[in-house]
């Protein structure tokens, strides 16, 4: 039962990565403003190495996270006796709220998509993006869209290390799993890329975020929650 | 209070034309026609705010290729 309440809040957390849009946005942007500028064949290889940005530092924000999860909760401490383990319950529950009513500016807006971060901050990214010429600018601009949404990801690293700790000699191989979180957290801009190699174009990509923009909140919202209360339920009591 | 830089206007719609799919030659009559209408609608004004030109670029762009006016007045609001 400990290790069916470990994958499903391991796969919670991968659909709420899958769902988070802010590196989608900044990807989108990207091959927008590449597309633009240059050559059909350059933009999709400047994108491959901004997706290469991304899910490496992803990858490695990941990878840390299992020597920080294993001080916090796993060297000798019992989760239950642990208060780090309801300090990360409020967290949840709280960026469970945060995300339903803050993730974007305006969540019922049908005109756009603006998210969380401040826009003095978003201007900047979007002339980091505009000015991109060389592949290590995309490799960048991949790994800094990925920092900038480290406040929803990093408690979401930290529980996930510890539940694949805890489940690995049950179940799965914890490389096994860990790979695999973070394929699933590069698809949607794999999908994103692949839309725009079909001939999308951005106005496209845009209309069906804006679309999906209220599912895509309530998703994370309750993946959030239900993490919450499968903590609550399965390491606490 | 900023200087009205057609050229960097012009330059930004070409990038974003481009970028939708328009042919260089097409894109450049778009844009050259839509930012003259877009001036000529607003030649009444003393004070002419950001704004007041996005709207009126965006009215023109939008009867030559619909995708180019979205992409131009969404731009900024997408992350």
């Amino acid at each position: 039962m400990n290790a069916l309440a470990s994958i499903g809040i391991v796969v919670l957390a991968m659909l709420i990565m899958a769902s988070l849009q802010l590196v989608p946005g900044v990807f989108a942007l990207f091959f927008h403003y590449a597309r633009g500028k240059y050559s059909f064949k350059k933009a999709s290889s400047l994108s491959l190495f901004f997706i290469l940005g991304s899910e490496i530092i992803s990858a490695l924000f990941f990878i840390s996270s299992f020597y920080v999860s294993y001080i916090l909760f796993l060297n000798d401490l019992d989760p239950r006796n642990n208060v780090l383990t309801w300090i990360f319950i409020g967290v949840f529950l709280s960026l469970s709220v945060a995300c339903f009513f803050f993730y974007y500016k305006h969540p019922h807006s049908k005109q756009d998509t603006e998210l969380f971060i401040s826009r003095k901050l978003a201007r900047n990214i979007d002339a980091r993006v505009q000015s991109a010429k060389t592949p290590s600018d995309a490799f960048a601009i991949g790994a800094l869209s990925n920092v900038c949404e480290l406040p929803i990801t990093l408690p979401l690293y930290i529980v996930t290390a510890t539940e694949i700790m805890y489940m690995h000699t049950e179940y799965f191989a914890d490389n096994i799993m860990t790979i695999l979180y973070i394929l699933v957290s590069s698809i949607p801009l794999i999908y994103l890329y692949w839309r725009f190699r079909i001939g999308q174009n951005l106005a496209t990509i845009q209309r069906s975020r804006i679309k999906d923009k209220s599912f895509s909140c309530l998703a994370i919202s309750l993946s959030f929650f239900t993490i919450a209360i499968l903590i609550i339920c399965f390491r606490i009591f | 209070m900023q200087d009205y830089d057609q050229n960097k206007l012009k330059r930004e719609l070409m990038l974003d034309a481009r970028s939708v799919g328009i042919p260089s030659g097409a894109a450049e009559d778009f844009v050259n026609r839509s930012i003259a209408a877009a001036t000529e609608s607003l030649s009444n004004k003393h004070i002419i705010t950001n704004g007041d030109l996005k709207r009126a670029l965006t009215k023109e762009l939008k009867k030559y290729h619909p995708d180019l006016a979205y992409v131009y007045q969404n731009r900024d609001k997408i992350i």
